[in-house]
C-alpha cells in the first residue's frame, strides 16, 4: 500500500494544493484502500474547496465503502504520553521527563486494515474541534514597530525604560534614594537604592563590590564575604535591575549591603488555566536545511498529531530556528542539505503542512533565521511569510507573549541562556538543566539582561525584553536540550530540537535532546513529553 | 680567507674605526646618557653572544669550543662551565642555571636575535610538594624568535645545569598537568601554533618534564578550568611556555634525544615514547588504550589511502600519464580586497615554472618578466611580495628579462608575446586578454630550502642546448657562428637542427600542446591541412625566409586552440582569417607537409584583379598535406591525459611530428599579491624629533614650542610642566638635576636611586639591580618634577646656535617609557627637526626597505661609474676581465648594499644632521660633508632587522630606483632575514654610534628587540641564517637535473652546487654564479599599483578588473573570496560589535561598558557617543552586493548578503518612517 501514514496522505494532498483537517486524514488513512479513497475524495471535492474536510471524506467514502463501520479499533499501539512528575514544588528539582516513544509504524492503518475506534458508526464527530472555543491573543509583538535607528540616544532610552519598568516592581519594597542623593547622606544612615548592576568585582580581601546605577549616577555597594547574601552575588548579571538595602559607611562613599531584592515572580503567583481540556505542543529549533535535520522524527511527530492521542493538541508553538539558515557560522555551506535560504523556508513550509490543518501555529524567529540577530528580533518579512503562508501561522517577534485560552506563554528563542549558563555556577544553570537557567531569567524579569556579551541588542524606544507581566508559561529553545519545571508556579519549558548532533556539538561535547515534543495541558499546566526519535 | 677578502674587511673596519673615534670623542663632550659609544663591535659570533648577554668570558670559551664541537654540544659544555663557576660570576644556583640557559639560546641563535634576553625572563628555585627544590624557567613571548630547536635545547640545558648544581627534578601536580593541556589548546586557538600536540601528548610531556616551564601571560583569553593554581601566576595562556612545549619539545624531540644520549647526568627515557607516539598512559597495561591507538592509526591509514587512491589509480591505470604537481589552494586563503590573484592553482595561462637563478634572485624570491609586471596593471613591482603555490609560501618579486614574457590578445585581434617592458606599456590599453603570463623563474635552491620535490621543468633554451649536445651536435661551433642566434633561431634553423640531429624541437617553436586535448589537436591539424600559404605582401620577412604567412579559416575551436598553445598569430574574424607568421615548425608539428605546387588557382579564379599587388600567378604556391589520419593515433596517444583521458595532445604530437617535441610548460604556478614593497623612513606614530617629554602641554601635535608657552591657568608660569623623569645627582657638588651633566659644575651626573618606602639612598649591584635590603623593594630614581620646558628649549636653541624658524615644528614625546626615564638633550631634536628627520624609540634615525638579494651588479644600473667601483676595491668583472666600462658585471662583495632613491635622499639628510650635530653640539669637525648622493658611495651604514638585537655593518655601493634594499644574500641572512617580502632598516653609521642609547629603550617586554645592542663588523658565512646556504651558485643546471624534474625527484638527490659547499673554504665569499642575467635590477614599475591607487575601492575595482583580463584567473572565485574573507567578516564583525559596543566620552576619553543611564559622562559630564556607528557597520554593504551581482557569485553568498542587508535595515531604519529614495518624489 503506497499510502499508509497520515503524513503521506497529507503530503499527497498538499502536493495537489489542498490542506486537510486532521479527522479527514484519519478517515482517509483508515479506509481500506486509502489511495483509491483519496483519489475519490479529490475527484469529488467542490471546486472552491481549499481544505479537505471530514464531510468531504464521508461523502466520498459513504457511497462506495460501508465496511469501514465494521472495522475494529486498534489504538493500543499508538503513542502514549505520560505526565511528568508534578512540579508544583517550585523551584522544583529537575524533572526528568518521562518519555514515551511514538511508534509510527503502528499507525491506524496497519495491515489488517482496521480503523480507529472513533470511526465506528460511520463518521463519529467527537474529535472534531470547535474553533469557537479557541482563543489566541498576541502581546509584545514588535514586528513592524522597530523605530530605533541605532543612535546613542536609542540605547540610553532602552536602558532607562528597563530601569523604569522593572524598578517600579521594587520601589515599593524599599525606601530607595537616588545614587546622587546617597552620597550626601550622613555616614551610618540606612539607605536603599534601585538600579542597574553596572559592575561586579571582588576586592583584595574577598568581598564583593557591586556598582548600582540609576538615572542620577552610580553608587558602590559592598557585599561582605561572610554575609548570607554573598551566594546571590554569583547569580548576578550586569545590567539586571536590583534593589539593595544597607548601611552607609562613615565617609558615605560606600554602603554595606544588608539585603538584596530582585524583581522576581511573586510567590503568590497563581497561573491562569484553560476552561477545557486542550493541549499545546511547544517545540523549537527545527533546523530544516541542515544535514542533521531529523526528517523521520518530524514525520512521526506530524503523524502522531493526526492520531486520537493527539486529539486535544490544538496549538503548536515554535520557538525559533525554523531553518538552519545561511552564513550563521564559517563554512556552513558544507553542512547544508539545502543551501538556498528560500528553499530552506519552502522545505520548512512543506514539513509544516504535514501538521493537521486545524492546529493553530504561532512562531518566533531564532538566531538561525533570516532576520536580524540583534534582539528583539522582528518576525519574518513579507517574502518569507508568503513562503510559509499555507498553514497561515501567526508569525511574531522574538520575544512575544501569546495567550491561549487565558494561559499566557512568553516565547523567547533563548540566546541569552548561553550567557546565563556561562556566567553562573553550574548548580544554578547548566546545559543539562536548561530550565534552571530560565528560572534565573524569571527572577530577573528580563529575557536577556547582560549587555555587551553574547546577546546582541538592537535599541528600540522601549525594552521589549522586559517581562512586565508574569507569564503562566515561559517557553525557550536554542540550547537544544529538553528541560522543564516550575518556578513560583510559572512553568518553564526549554524544548529540545529536531537536529541530530552536529560536528560542532560533538567537539564541545553537547548531546542534544532531539526529536521530543513537550505537550502542555492548558487546563492543568501538566507536561507530557512525546518522543519521536 | 683570500687576501682580497681580508683587504675588503680591513677597509670596512678601518672606516668603522675612524667613525668610532669621532663618536667616542663626541660622546665624551656631550650630555648623552653614557660618555661612550653604546654599541660594542663584535668581530664574530662569540663576541656577539658575549655582548648580547653581557656575561664576561663567554666569548673566549665559545671560541675555544668552536673548532672542536657543534654549537649544541658547546652549549652543553658551557652549561658545565656555568655550573662549576668557571664562566660567569653567579653566586646562586638559580643564577647559574639562568646564565647557562641564556647562553645556550644565544649560541644557537648566533647572538643575533633578542630571544636570549627578552625570551627568558628569569629562572627561579621553587619547592616541590615533598620539600625538595626544583628549577622553574620563566619564558616570555620573544622566545619565538629563537626557533624550535633552540627552545627545546634551552630546556635540556636547564635540566643539565640543574643536575650539575644538585637540584631535584620537578614533580608537576595533577592540576598543573591538566592546566598545560588546556592552556596549549587555548593558545593554539587564540594565536596558533605550527604544531599542536594532542592533549594526551601535552600531559605526557608535562608529567615527565624535569623542570617547570612557566611564563608570562601573553593573551587576554583565560583558561576555564584549572584556574588560580598556586604555582601558576596567571589564568591566561603563557605564550612563551606554550611555544617551548609545543614547537620546542614536542616537535623537536628527536633532536634533543641525540644530545641526552651523550649525557650521563640526565636521563630523558620518555623522549623515546614521545617520538614513537606510545605516550598513552600505561599503554602496556591497558588494552583499551592501545586498541584505541591502533584504531586511530588504522583509521588514519585508511583515510590516507582513500585520499591517495585516485592518484594511485591514475598511476596504475595509465602508468604513462604526464608528470604533474598537485594543486594547492592554500595561498588563496584570506584573500584581501585590493590584492589581486595572478593565477589560480596550476591554471593554464598562469606563470610557467622555469628553473634558474638570476643575479638578483635566489633567496625566497621569484623572477617575473618586467613586461608581465606592467601588464598586470602594475600590481607587481620589484620587491612586491607574492603568496605562491610552490615551492615556498611567499616570495619577493624580482624583474628578470632574460625569460619569456607574457602573451596577450589585443583588441585588434593580434596575439603577441611581449618581451619588452616598453612594448608592454605601449599596448597595455589594448589588451583584451592575457593568455599567458610568461615564465616565472625559481632557482633550484628554493626547492632544497623548502624540501619540495622538484616540479617538472619547462622546456627551455638551457635544457635544449644540452639535449642538442647529447644528440651529437657540436654546440660550441654553433655558438661561435656569428650568423646563428642559438637562443632565438629562425624557424628554418630550428627545423633543420631538429631533423638533422634528431634532437627535440627548439623551445622557441615548441608550443603548449599539452594544454589542448587530442580532439582539439586533430581538428587543428585538419584546419591546417585546409589552410593556405599566402604572401602577405607587406614585404616583411617573417622568419620563413620570405614573407609568407599561414592562413587558416576562422572558427572558434581553431582560434581557441591557437590561443591555448600560445602561438603568436592574428585573428581577423571579419575576413574569416587566422594568420600565423612563423608557420613552418608549427605546420610540421601538427603533422603536415608543405609541398610546392604550381598554382592552378588562377584558372579557377577568373578574377582578373591580379595586376595590382604584383603577384605573379605563375609563381609556385605551397600546399599543405596532412600526413596522418585520426585513426593513425595509438591508443596511448588518444588517452594521454592528466585530469581526464585525452586532455593532453603531447603524445599525439610526438606521433605525427617528424621530430621529438617536449612538454613546453608542464608546471604552472599559482600566486597572488601579498604585501606591497616598502621604502620609507621609519617614524614613530606620531613622528618624534626628540625623546624629551612634554606631557600634554604640547597638545596633540606634541609641539615643544607650544609646550614652552603652555600654562594650565593664568597664575601658572608658562612652560613649566610637571613631568616624570629620572633624578640624577652630581657626584662633585651634589646638585640634583635630571640631566646627564651637572648644570653647575658640568661634571657627569649619576642616577640617584631611592627606596620608594624608606627613601634610603641605594646603589645598584653588579647585575644592575637596585633593591632596598630593608624593605625588599626595588629602588627607583624616577620622580615627578616641574621642568621649565621654555627655558630648556630656549637654552638648547642658543647652545646649538639655531633660531626657531630653522624648522617647522619640533615634536617631543608625551612621556618616557624607559626604566630610568632619562630625557635626550633637546639640542639633538632641534637639529633633527632642522633636517627633517625623526627619531626612533632608541634615538636613531632609520629608513625601512624591503630586502632583495643580488650577487652581481653593473655600475650603470647603480648610477655610479667604473672609477667609483674601482675605488671600492672592485678590480675585475665576473669573467675575470679588467673593469673598464659601466656595463660589466662585477660580483658583489658581501657587505655592500644598494640603497633605494628614497633611502639615499634620507641618508643625505641624516648626514647633514650628523655634521651639524658634530659641529654645533659636540664642537667637533663635520664628518660627512656630502654634496650629492654620489658622496654616499663607500659610506658605512647599519643594517638592522626587527626582532633582532644585532646590527650588521654594510657599505653603500650605489642606488636603484626600485623601492627596495638590494644587498648580498649573506648580508640579509646575517640579519636573519630572507627576501620573501621581509623588510628591515638602515641607519647611517655615525648616527647609530652617536645617538643610540640603551637608556632610551622602553622597559616593557620586547623593548630590547629591534635595537642595536651589538654590531657585527664582518660577516662570517658560517654564522648566518643557514637558509642562505641553500642558494645555488652555478651558471648552468645539468641536463640530468631537468630530466630528474620530470621524475619529481627529491631536490637533494640532484647534483647542483649550492653555497653550503664553499663554507669554511677560501671560496666562501665568492663564486656566486647565476644562470640568468637581467638588464637592470630595477625594471617594471617602481611602485606597485597597490600603493599608487587611492582608496580601498579603487584597489578592489582594479583587482577585479584584472581578474577578468587574466586567462588563468576565475574572476567569480576572486569575487567570492573577497566577499567571503574581507567584506563578510567586516560586515558581520562590525554588526556584532555594534550591538554589544562600548561607548566613549568625546571630551575626556573615558570608556563605558554600557551607555550610562544619565546619558552624559560620569567622569566629566561630557558628551558620550557610540564607538561603532552605522557608517562603519555598513560601509562595504552596497559594494559587496554590487560585486556579488556583477561577478555572478553563488546564491549562497548573495543570500548571506541579502540577509545581512535586511538586518542592517532593521536596525538602522525606522519602520514607521522609512527613508525614502528619490524615486518617491519623481
Amino acid at each position: 500500500m503506497p499510502l499508509e501514514a497520515p503524513a503521506r496522505i497529507v503530503s499527497e494532498l498538499t502536493s495537489r494544493g489542498y490542506n486537510a483537517e486532521r479527522e479527514a486524514v484519519t478517515k482517509l488513512a483508515s479506509a481500506e484502500n486509502p489511495q483509491a479513497a483519496l483519489e475519490r475524495v479529490v475527484d469529488e471535492l467542490p471546486e472552491d474547496a481549499l481544505v479537505v474536510r471530514t464531510d468531504h471524506v464521508d461523502a466520498a467514502l459513504s457511497g462506495a465503502d460501508s465496511r469501514a463501520a465494521d472495522s475494529t479499533a486498534d489504538s493500543s499501539a499508538g503513542p502514549t504520553g505520560s505526565t511528568g512528575p508534578d512540579a508544583n514544588a517550585a523551584p522544583g528539582p529537575p524533572t526528568n521527563p518521562s518519555v514515551s516513544t511514538g511508534d509510527a509504524a503502528s499507525d491506524p492503518a496497519d495491515p489488517d486494515g482496521s480503523a480507529p475506534v472513533e470511526t465506528k458508526g460511520g463518521g463519529a464527530t467527537d474529535r472534531s474541534v470547535d474553533p469557537e472555543l479557541r482563543s489566541l491573543e498576541i502581546a509584545g509583538d514588535m514586528t513592524g514597530q522597530s523605530t530605533g535607528t541605532g543612535e546613542y540616544e536609542d540605547f540610553v532610552a532602552v536602558f532607562r525604560d528597563r530601569l523604569e519598568r522593572l524598578g517600579s516592581k521594587l520601589r515599593g519594597r524599599v525606601n530607595h534614594r537616588p545614587a546622587s542623593a546617597i552620597q550626601d547622606m550622613p555616614g551610618g544612615s540606612d539607605v536603599a537604592m534601585v538600579g542597574l548592576v553596572n559592575d561586579i568585582r571582588s576586592t583584595a580581601s574577598g568581598h564583593w563590590l557591586i556598582e548600582l546605577e540609576d538615572a542620577t549616577g552610580t553608587f558602590p555597594w559592598l557585599v561582605m564575604k561572610d554575609r548570607e547574601y554573598v551566594d546571590l552575588v554569583d547569580e548576578l548579571l550586569c545590567d539586571e535591575v536590583l534593589a539593595m538595602e544597607g548601611t552607609l559607611a562613615d565617609d558615605s562613599g560606600i554602603a554595606f549591603v544588608d539585603s538584596m531584592y530582585f524583581p522576581d515572580i511573586p510567590r503568590t503567583h497563581e497561573p491562569s488555566t484553560a476552561d477545557r481540556h486542550v493541549q499545546a505542543a511547544l517545540i523549537s529549533d527545527v533546523h530544516v536545511g541542515s544535514d542533521e535535520f531529523m526528517e523521520g522524527a518530524w514525520n512521526r511527530f506530524a503523524d502522531w498529531l493526526h492520531t486520537e492521542q493527539a486529539q486535544h493538541v490544538e496549538y503548536l508553538l515554535i520557538g525559533g530556528d525554523m531553518v538552519e539558515g545561511v552564513g550563521v557560522y564559517p563554512d556552513q555551506d558544507e553542512e547544508l542539505e539545502i543551501v538556498d535560504i528560500y528553499e530552506q523556508y519552502e522545505a520548512f513550509s512543506e514539513h509544516l503542512k504535514k501538521v493537521p490543518g486545524d492546529i493553530e501555529i504561532v512562531m518566533i524567529p531564532g538566531n538561525h533565521d533570516a532576520v536580524r540577530l540583534a534582539e528583539p528580533q522582528p518576525g519574518f518579512d513579507e517574502e518569507l511569510r508568503e513562503i510559509m503562508s499555507a498553514h497561515d501561522p501567526q508569525i511574531v517577534s522574538n520575544p512575544s507573549t501569546v495567550t491561549l485560552e487565558g494561559v499566557s506563554v512568553l516565547m523567547y528563542h533563548g540566546v541569552s541562556l548561553d550567557e546565563v549558563i556561562a556566567e553562573l555556577p553550574e548548580e544554578k544553570a547548566s546545559y543539562d538543566d536548561p530550565h534552571k537557567a530560565m528560572y534565573q531569567l524569571l527572577k530577573k524579569r528580563h529575557v536577556a539582561p547582560q549587555f555587551g556579551g553574547h546577546t546582541r541588542l538592537a535599541p528600540e524606544e522601549r525594552d521589549y525584553l522586559v517581562m512586565e507581566e508574569v507569564p503562566d508559561i515561559f517557553h525557550t529553545g536554542h540550547v537544544h536540550k529538553l528541560g522543564f519545571g516550575k518556578y513560583h508556579n510559572v512553568l518553564a519549558i526549554n524544548s529540545g530540537c529536531w537536529q541530530a548532533q552536529t560536528d560542532f556539538q560533538k567537539s564541545v561535547n553537547i548531546d542534544p535532546d532531539a526529536g521530543y515534543a513537550p505537550i502542555v495541558d492548558l487546563d492543568t499546566l501538566d507536561v507530557t513529553v512525546q518522543k519521536f526519535s | 680567507m683570500r687576501e682580497v677578502d681580508e683587504r675588503y674587511f680591513e677597509r670596512l673596519e678601518s672606516r668603522l674605526d675612524e667613525a668610532f673615534d669621532v663618536a667616542e670623542r663626541a660622546k665624551e663632550r656631550g650630555a648623552d646618557p653614557k660618555p661612550e659609544v653604546e654599541i660594542p663591535t663584535a668581530r664574530d659570533m662569540a663576541d656577539r653572544v658575549e655582548n648580547i648577554l653581557g656575561i664576561d668570558g663567554v666569548a673566549e670559551r665559545v671560541r675555544e669550543l668552536e673548532g672542536e664541537m657543534s654549537r649544541e654540544e658547546a652549549a652543553l659544555e658551557l652549561a658545565e662551565d656555568f655550573a662549576e663557576g668557571r664562566v660567569g660570576d653567579y653566586e646562586s644556583k638559580a643564577g647559574k642555571v639562568e646564565g647557562a640557559v641564556r647562553t645556550a639560546v644565544a649560541l644557537l641563535t648566533e647572538g643575533v636575535v633578542a630571544a636570549p634576553i627578552e625570551g627568558i625572563d628569569k629562572v627561579e628555585i621553587l619547592e616541590n610538594d615533598d620539600g625538595t627544590e626544583f628549577v622553574n624557567v620563566y619564558y616570555a613571548g620573544p622566545i619565538r624568535s629563537a626557533g624550535g630547536t633552540a627552545q627545546a635545547l634551552s630546556v635540556l640545558v636547564a635540566d643539565y645545569t640543574r643536575a650539575l648544581v644538585g637540584i631535584e627534578q620537578f614533580n608537576a601536580r595533577d592540576e598543573e598537568i591538566e592546566r598545560y593541556a588546556e592552556e596549549i589548546a587555548l593558545y593554539d586557538k587564540e594565536t596558533g601554533l605550527q604544531y599542536t600536540p594532542k592533549d594526551k601528548e601535552t600531559k605526557f610531556i608535562a608529567k615527565h618534564m624535569p623542570i617547570m616551564l612557566d611564563g608570562e601571560a601573553t593573551g587576554d583569553e583565560e583558561v576555564s578550568g584549572f584556574r588560580d593554581l598556586e604555582r601558576v601566576d596567571t589564568n591566561s595562556a603563557r605564550g612563551g611556555m606554550c611555544l617551548v612545549m609545543a614547537e620546542g619539545i614536542a616537535l623537536k624531540a628527536p633532536k634533543i634525544q641525540r644530545y641526552t644520549r651523550n649525557l650521563d647526568e640526565i636521563d630523558w627515557p620518555w623522549l623515546q615514547d614521545l617520538i614513537d607516539g606510545t605516550y598513552y598512559e600505561d599503554a602496556a597495561d591497558e588494552g583499551d588504550g592501545e586498541d584505541d591507538a591502533d584504531e586511530d592509526e588504522a583509521a588514519d591509514a585508511e583515510s590516507e589511502g582513500e585520499g591517495e587512491a585516485p592518484a594511485d589509480g591514475d598511476d596504475t591505470d595509465e602508468p604513462q600519464g604526464p608528470p604533474r604537481v598537485e594543486k594547492s589552494q592554500k595561498f588563496l586563503r584570506d584573500l584581501i580586497a585590493g590584492r589581486p590573484v595572478f593565477s589560480h592553482p596550476c591554471a593554464e595561462g598562469g606563470f610557467r615554472l622555469r628553473y634558474g637563478r638570476a643575479r638578483n634572485h635566489g633567496f625566497a624570491t621569484a623572477g617575473v618578466h618586467p613586461a608581465a609586471m606592467h601588464l598586470v596593471d602594475d600590481f607587481l613591482a620589484t620587491g612586491t611580495q607574492i603568496k605562491t603555490e610552490r615551492p615556498g609560501k611567499a616570495a619577493g618579486v624580482v624583474p628578470v628579462d632574460s625569460i619569456e614574457g607574457p602573451t596577450v590578445k589585443l583588441a585588434n585581434g593580434d596575439v603577441r608575446r611581449i618581451d619588452d617592458p616598453e612594448d608592454a606599456l605601449e599596448i597595455r590599453n589594448g589588451v583584451e586578454k592575457i593568455l599567458d603570463l610568461g615564465e616565472y623563474l625559481v632557482n633550484y635552491g628554493e626547492f632544497v630550502e623548502n624540501n619540495h620535490p622538484l616540479a617538472p621543468a619547462s622546456y627551455t633554451y638551457e635544457w635544449w642546448i644540452q639535449d642538442l649536445e647529447a644528440a651529437g651536435a657540436d654546440t660550441q661551433a654553433l655558438e661561435d657562428d656569428p650568423r646563428i642566434d642559438l637562443e632565438f633561431p629562425d624557424p628554418e634553423e630550428a627545423l633543420e637542427w631538429a631533423v638533422e640531429y634528431d634532437a627535440p624541437l627548439h623551445p622557441e617553436y615548441t608550443y603548449l600542446w599539452h594544454d589542448i586535448s587530442v580532439d582539439a589537436f586533430c581538428d587543428l591539424a585538419a584546419a591546417v591541412a585546409d589552410g593556405r600559404i599566402e604572401r602577405d605582401g607587406d614585404g616583411s620577412v617573417n622568419g620563413n625566409g620570405d614573407d609568407s604567412v599561414l592562413v587558416l579559416e576562422y572558427s572558434d575551436p581553431v582560434r581557441e586552440a591557437l590561443e591555448r598553445i600560445v602561438i603568436e598569430h592574428r585573428q581577423r574574424p571579419d575576413e574569416n582569417r587566422l594568420e600565423v607568421d612563423d608557420w613552418r615548425p608549427f605546420v610540421h608539428t601538427v603533422g603536415c607537409e608543405p609541398r610546392q605546387a604550381v598554382a592552378d588557382g588562377a584558372a579557377l579564379d577568373p578574377d582578373p584583379d591580379h595586376d595590382g599587388d604584383g603577384d605573379d600567378p605563375q609563381e609556385p604556391t605551397i600546399e599543405l598535406e596532412r600526413t596522418w589520419t585520426d585513426d593513425d593515433l595509438s591508443e596511448r596517444a588518444r588517452t594521454w591525459g592528466h585530469e581526464s583521458e585525452g586532455d593532453n595532445a603531447i603524445e599525439a604530437v610526438n606521433e605525427v611530428a617528424p621530430f621529438q617535441v617536449r612538454e613546453r610548460a608542464p608546471t604552472r604556478i599559482g600566486n597572488r599579491m601579498g604585501r606591497p614593497e616598502k621604502s620609507e623612513s621609519r617614524d614613530l606614530s606620531p613622528a618624534v624629533h626628540t625623546l624629551f617629554p612634554i606631557g600634554e602641554a604640547g597638545g596633540a601635535q606634541r609641539n615643544v614650542a607650544d609646550a614652552a608657552k603652555h600654562a594650565e591657568t593664568m597664575s601658572d608660569t608658562p612652560g613649566v610642566v610637571e613631568l616624570q623623569v629620572g633624578r640624577q645627582r652630581c657626584p662633585d657638588c651634589a646638585t640634583e638635576t635630571f640631566k646627564n651633566r651637572c648644570p653647575d659644575c658640568d661634571a657627569r651626573t649619576e642616577p640617584d636611586y631611592r627606596c620608594p618606602d624608606c627613601d634610603e639612598s641605594l646603589e645598584p649591584d653588579d647585575a644592575g639591580r637596585v633593591e632596598c635590603d630593608r624593605c625588599e623593594r626595588e629602588g627607583t630614581c624616577v620622580e615627578v618634577r616641574e621642568i621649565d620646558v621654555n627655558d630648556e628649549f630656549r637654552s638648547a636653541l642658543e647652545s646649538v646656535g639655531e633660531r626657531e624658524n630653522a624648522f617647522e615644528i619640533l615634536k617631543g614625546v608625551k612621556g618616557l617609557s624607559s626604566t630610568n626615564k632619562i630625557p635626550e638633550p633637546i639640542e639633538k631634536g632641534i637639529l633633527r627637526a632642522k633636517h627633517d628627520v625623526s627619531a626612533f624609540k632608541d634615538g636613531t634615525v632609520r629608513y625601512d626597505m624591503t630586502d632583495l638579494p643580488v650577487t652581481s651588479v653593473r655600475a650603470s644600473e647603480l648610477d655610479i661609474d667604473v672609477g667609483q667601483l674601482q675605488a671600492l676595491g672592485y678590480e675585475e668583472d665576473i669573467h675575470g676581465e679588467p673593469l673598464t666600462h659601466e656595463d660589466q658585471l662585477v660580483e658583489l662583495k658581501v657587505q655592500d648594499i644598494v640603497l633605494s632613491d628614497g633611502a639615499a635622499e634620507h641618508m643625505l639628510q641624516t648626514a647633514d644632521f650628523i655634521d651639524d650635530l658634530l659641529e654645533q653640539y659636540y664642537g667637533l669637525e663635520p664628518f660627512y660633508e656630502f654634496e650629492d648622493r654620489q658622496d654616499l658611495v663607500g659610506e658605512l651604514v647599519f643594517g638592522m632587522a626587527p626582532h633582532t638585537s644585532a646590527a650588521t655593518v654594510g657599505r653603500v655601493i650605489g642606488f636603484t630606483s626600485a623601492a627596495v634594499g638590494y644587498a648580498h644574500p649573506y648580508f640579509h641572512a646575517a640579519k636573519r632575514r630572507n627576501c620573501d617580502g621581509d623588510e628591515d632598516c638602515v641607519m647611517l653609521l655615525l648616527d647609530g654610534l652617536l645617538n643610540f642609547s640603551k637608556s632610551f629603550l622602553p622597559d616593557q617586554r620586547g623593548g630590547k628587540m629591534d635595537a642595536p645592542l651589538v654590531m657585527s663588523s664582518r660577516i662570517d658565512p658560517s654564522e648566518i641564517d643557514d637558509e642562505a646556504h641553500n642558494m645555488d651558485v652555478v651558471s648552468q643546471y645539468p641536463r640530468e637535473f631537468f630530466l630528474a624534474t620530470r621524475e619529481q625527484a627529491d631536490p637533494e638527490e640532484v647534483d647542483v652546487e649550492i653555497a653550503e659547499e664553499n663554507l669554511g673554504t677560501d671560496l666562501e665569499y665568492t663564486g656566486f654564479e647565476h644562470t640568468h642575467d637581467t638588464t637592470d635590477i630595477a625594471m617594471g614599475p617602481d611602485l606597485s599599483a597597490y600603493k599608487t591607487l587611492g582608496s580601498m575601492m579603487d584597489k578592489m575595482d582594479a583587482q577585479l578588473e584584472l581578474s577578468r583580463k587574466l586567462e588563468a584567473v576565475d574572476e567569480t572565485d576572486v569575487a567570492e573570496r573577497v566577499i567571503e574573507y574581507h567584506f563578510l567578516p567586516d560586515l558581520i564583525g562590525n554588526l556584532r560589535a555594534f550591538s554589544r559596543q562600548e561607548t566613549r566620552c568625546l571630551d575626556c576619553g573615558e570608556k563605558f561598558r554600557r551607555m550610562p543611564l544619565t546619558g552624559d559622562c560620569r567622569e566629566c559630564g561630557g558628551r558620550v557617543n557610540l564607538t561603532v556607528h552605522k557608517g562603519s557597520v555598513n560601509k562595504y554593504m552596497q559594494t559587496a552586493i554590487q560585486v556579488a551581482d556583477e561577478y555572478d557569485c553563488r546564491d549562497y553568498t548573495k543570500q548571506r548578503l541579502e540577509v545581512l542587508e535586511r538586518s542592517l535595515e532593521s536596525i538602522f531604519e525606522n519602520d514607521k518612517n522609512k527613508q525614502s529614495g528619490i524615486e518617491d518624489f519623481m
